[in-house]
């Protein structure tokens, strides 16, 4: 890759990407409140929401927090810059791990009920989805014969024929980082109230509420692109593939109620975790598409 | 002075630990110590810079050293059967004897056998053993000084029972590296056997009865090792011809025909190394004080099994025997992992993540390809530094709030600023990119790729680890808002100055992953490209292999770049603040107890998650114990088939 590309590459993921994802947030209100039968704000609400938590007074009300969710963000531009620099994937993915950990640390360190009781909830989310990417990135290793995303984008045929469980695996990845029903148990996207409040951002407010906003219009993209590597040739293909999931993801949340920790994790580890592993096995035993 | 190195590696601190029970003076002991671990850092950097050789010592005046090492096994086994007569611990005993007796024959039926003409060779694998020993080691025993006052202050020993205890570290030390560079199976058995007798003692150092007992398992479990090595020892024995019989250059150099001795050795590493089923000893060898833990989890004692294990890895490429010893380091991985999630006692979470990172190292040396064993060594050398700044911090902090449970740690860093600062970083080495922990996951992931039952068991594993090491910090920093540390805190200075410079060299080292495999890891694995296996290339910035690349430079900075981010970020002024408590008041002077029925206080109480409902002890036992019998005896079974 040449250094300009790179450039370009690099400008993308930092500059372009956010937007795509903060219209995508916009998109994402507007359809929920369709199906609820409500106008819905216009697209581009989330931006004047961020232009309104950063006009907020500065104070922060644990200094510690506002920099765990800082190095939140931060995970989630480097991930989604390694996605477009065609880096390992699977370093991409201990890099999304950093935030989530950064994340929940920082929900810990304040003590307040509802903080903790959403962030022991944001670990065990965690804990769910975490082993489902990295299956999905073993699969395309399986057929690659590499972990490089840049190898993927090489390939003449999709991966999604052969990978079908892993679309599904990844509309349960969207909806519990996008805090979707019913995985929305740390702490609710959309609707109002529940239990929890807002889990670990319960404390949380003004511009550090900002970041985090600012975070999730990285996230998005970055979820859209992992979708995007199971249809790499056009890749046009691969992000509609990620749209479909990403609206597949909303509906669900607009239908299901919000079940309970324990249930995700059962879910979790008894269907989607032995699933994956059925899929994988399909790839072990017809070896010979990649290397 | 080349020369000089091995036996000042081996002897110098064997030699202070002797001088240490004649001096008995405070004094005298912690210039003993000192002078001890300078030595040993010294001669450990020298033999670094010096590079691989061979050594033989000659006979000591007019004594041979096989002699020596005769005499000194006799009161080793004599001293092992006296301990278990005098506990009356019959297991323990009848092992004792079973090797007494096989000794005896090995020495009657072929003593001519046991000599080699290389002693000592020097190659990487044992200069990055000596290195994490001698310095890590030398650390922890500084360290100890004003643990070991302190702690006596709370376990009164009349008289003080400190000369035998620092005795006992510095032995330990010295049969360590001597394990580490022997090229002879027989000598090599002997320092294995001290290391045993070192743990088991210092074990029991605080005469409880708890301490006793934890002792005796220590003690059992590891006379079992024993006796598999010393039946490897004899096999090797009767088979091969005189000479060059216990030579390990020989017998691990490629692949070998005597795999029943590679397994036993094995089964051996595997008893050294806690794995499953023999994970017991070392779950109760945390009564020992805490500089006893901190030692046998990073650098030495369980160190030695897995490094057996490596050593081992050549001889048995391609052979069944090394799919069962992948299977069984994977299947220690992910079960203690998942029963770490629930467990309360700091310095338990911390043994059963040793236990977990040794079943990975193992697991890698089983997958035994140029990569994997990459991984295994670098984990090797990562996990040791990390762990022992993880102990260190976890000894301060119990000698400060005189518990070991994470729930009485909440908040702590109120409390502890700057241990708690060094724990969370101790955590954070181990588990985040891009530290070297996680570099070496990465490479054992990537390893491990093409062989189902080991990724699958990789990725479960590594979820569970992210649960209980995150808990862990999360208790830590749990603070009401509003209130922030003052960075003070005192403590002695050798606990600021050895817990500092662990810190350091476990993020230097990281920082370093590139050069620390191009220098000590590319050579281990050197045999396997000759065969086609292809390993990790290192350049400025990344880590590459055939299948991937880790950007290590480009994440440190990175890193550092969002670190002072986030710091500018957080420098605003605070809120005063209180905690979110659906709009009712707290009450006063409770932070977190909102005025409740009657305008009283309804105390709210928070508390990590232990998930014990899922992932309880008792509820995996018996798998787990099951699961640890079967694979260790299918990995003898399949080498004698």
């Amino acid at each position: 890759m040449s250094t300009p590309e790179i450039a370009i590459r690099l400008f993308a993921a930092v500059l372009l990407a956010p937007i795509a994802g903060m219209l995508l947030v916009g998109l994402d209100r507007r359809i929920s409140a369709r199906l609820q039968g409500r106008v819905g704000p216009p697209v581009t609400q989330p931006f004047y929401d961020l232009v309104k938590l950063l006009a907020k007074q500065g104070d922060t009300t644990s200094r510690f927090q506002t920099a765990c969710l800082a190095l939140y963000l931060a995970s989630n531009v480097v991930s989604l810059a390694m996605v477009f620099l065609g880096q390992d994937l699977l370093v991409m993915l201990f890099v999304v791990a950093f935030g989530a950990v950064a994340y929940i640390v920082g929900g810990f360190s304040a003590k307040s009920p509802y903080s903790q009781l959403g962030t022991q909830r944001e670990m065990l989310q965690l804990l769910t989805y975490e082993p489902l990417l990295i299956f999905l990135a073993v699969g395309i290793y399986l057929r690659t014969g590499s972990f490089l995303a840049a190898d993927v984008l090489r390939l003449e045929r999709p991966l999604l024929p052969e990978l079908p469980v892993f679309a599904l695996t990844l509309v349960v990845v969207y909806c519990i980082k996008l805090r979707k029903s019913p995985f929305d148990i740390a702490a609710s996207a959309h609707h109002g109230h529940q239990e929890v409040v807002r889990g670990p951002l319960s404390e949380v407010a003004g511009p550090s509420l900002a970041l985090v906003e600012l975070a999730h219009w990285y996230e998005l993209p970055l979820l859209l692109s992992i979708a995007a590597l199971l249809w790499a040739t056009p890749l046009w293909a691969g992000v509609l593939l990620g749209l479909a999931c990403l609206l597949a993801s909303i509906v669900v949340d607009n239908v299901a109620a919000r079940l309970t920790w324990s249930w995700m994790l059962r879910f979790g580890w008894a269907v989607a975790v032995p699933a994956s592993i059925a899929n994988l096995l399909y790839l072990y035993a017809t070896r010979g598409g990649g290397s | 002075m080349r020369d000089l190195l091995i036996p000042i590696l081996v002897l110098s601190p064997m030699a202070g630990g002797a001088l240490a029970l004649i001096l008995r003076g405070r004094a005298a002991r912690s210039a003993l110590v000192a002078l001890s671990a300078a030595a040993l850092v010294f001669a450990a950097v020298a033999l670094a810079s010096n590079g691989l050789m061979r050594y033989t010592p000659g006979p000591l005046t007019t004594i041979d050293w096989n002699r020596v090492v005769l005499a000194a096994d006799v009161v080793l086994l004599g001293w092992f059967l006296a301990l278990a007569w005098t506990r009356r611990h019959p297991g323990a005993f009848s092992l004792a004897l079973l090797q007494a007796v096989g000794f005896a024959f090995l020495e009657i039926r072929y003593g001519e056998r046991l000599r080699v003409t290389q002693g000592f060779v020097v190659d990487w694998l044992a200069i990055a053993m000596v290195l994490l020993v001698s310095i890590l080691g030398s650390a922890i025993a500084l360290y100890a000084i004003p643990y070991m006052d302190e702690h006596e202050r709370h376990h009164p020993g009349v008289p003080s029972r400190q000369p035998r205890f620092f005795a006992l570290i510095l032995v330990f030390l010295g049969a360590m590296n001597g394990l580490a560079l022997s090229n002879n199976l027989y000598w090599t058995y002997l320092f294995w056997e001290i290391t045993t007798l070192c743990c088991v003692l210092l074990i029991a150092h605080d005469g409880t009865a708890e301490a006793v007992a934890s002792s005796n398992r220590a003690l059992w479990m590891n006379l079992v090792g024993g006796c598999a090595f010393l039946a490897a020892i004899l096999m090797l024995a009767h088979a091969q011809p005189i000479g060059e019989a216990m030579a390990i250059d020989r017998l691990v150099g490629g692949p070998t025909p005597y795999l029943v001795p590679v397994a036993l050795l094995c089964l051996a590493g595997f008893t050294k190394s806690a794995q499953l089923p023999f994970q017991g000893w070392l779950l109760g060898a945390m009564v020992a004080p805490t500089p006893v833990s901190a030692l046998l989890h990073s650098s030495t004692m369980v160190k030695a099994g897995v490094y057996l294990v490596i050593r081992c890895a050549p001889a048995m490429q391609d052979t069944g025997l090394t799919n069962v010893v992948a299977l069984a380091g994977a299947f220690t991985f992910v079960a203690t992992a998942m029963v770490a999630i629930s467990q309360r006692n700091a310095k338990r979470v911390l043994a059963y993540s040793t236990i977990s990172n040794l079943g990975l190292i193992i697991a890698c040396a089983g997958l035994n390809t140029a990569m994997a064993v990459s991984a295994a060594v670098m984990l090797l050398l990562f996990h040791a530094v990390s762990k022992a700044l993880l102990f260190l911090a976890a000894g301060a902090i119990e000698q400060r709030i005189g518990s070991r449970e994470i729930e009485r740690m909440e908040g702590l860093v109120l409390r502890m600023p700057w241990t708690t600062a060094l724990t969370v970083l101790g955590v954070l080495t181990m588990l985040l990119p891009p530290f070297g922990v996680l570099v070496s996951k990465w490479a054992a992931l990537e390893s491990a790729a093409r062989e189902p039952a080991a990724m699958v068991l990789f990725v479960l594993g590594s979820a569970f680890t992210v649960l209980f090491w995150v808990r862990w910090i999360g208790r830590l920093m749990a603070v009401e808002p509003g209130r922030e540390p003052e960075m003070t805190e005192q403590m002695p200075a050798l606990f600021r100055w050895t817990m500092g410079s662990v810190a350091a060299l476990a993020v230097l080292l990281s920082l370093l992953v590139t050069q620390v495999m191009q220098r000590f890891v590319a050579p281990v694995v050197a045999s396997y490209l000759q065969v086609g296996s292809e390993g990790f290339r290192a350049t400025v910035a990344d880590l590459e292999s055939r299948i991937g690349s880790f950007p290590v430079l480009g994440l440190a900075l990175s890193l550092l770049i969002a670190v002072a981010l986030a710091v500018i970020l957080a420098s605003g002024r605070r809120a005063p603040t209180v905690p979110y408590l659906c709009g009712e008041p707290p009450a006063e002077g409770a932070e977190l107890a909102p005025l409740g029925p009657g305008d009283r206080p309804a105390p709210v109480r928070v508390s990590g998650t232990y998930l014990e409902r899922f992932f309880a002890e008792e509820r995996h036992a018996a798998w787990m114990t099951v699961g640890g019998v079967l694979l260790t005896a299918a990995m003898l079974g399949v080498a004698a088939l």
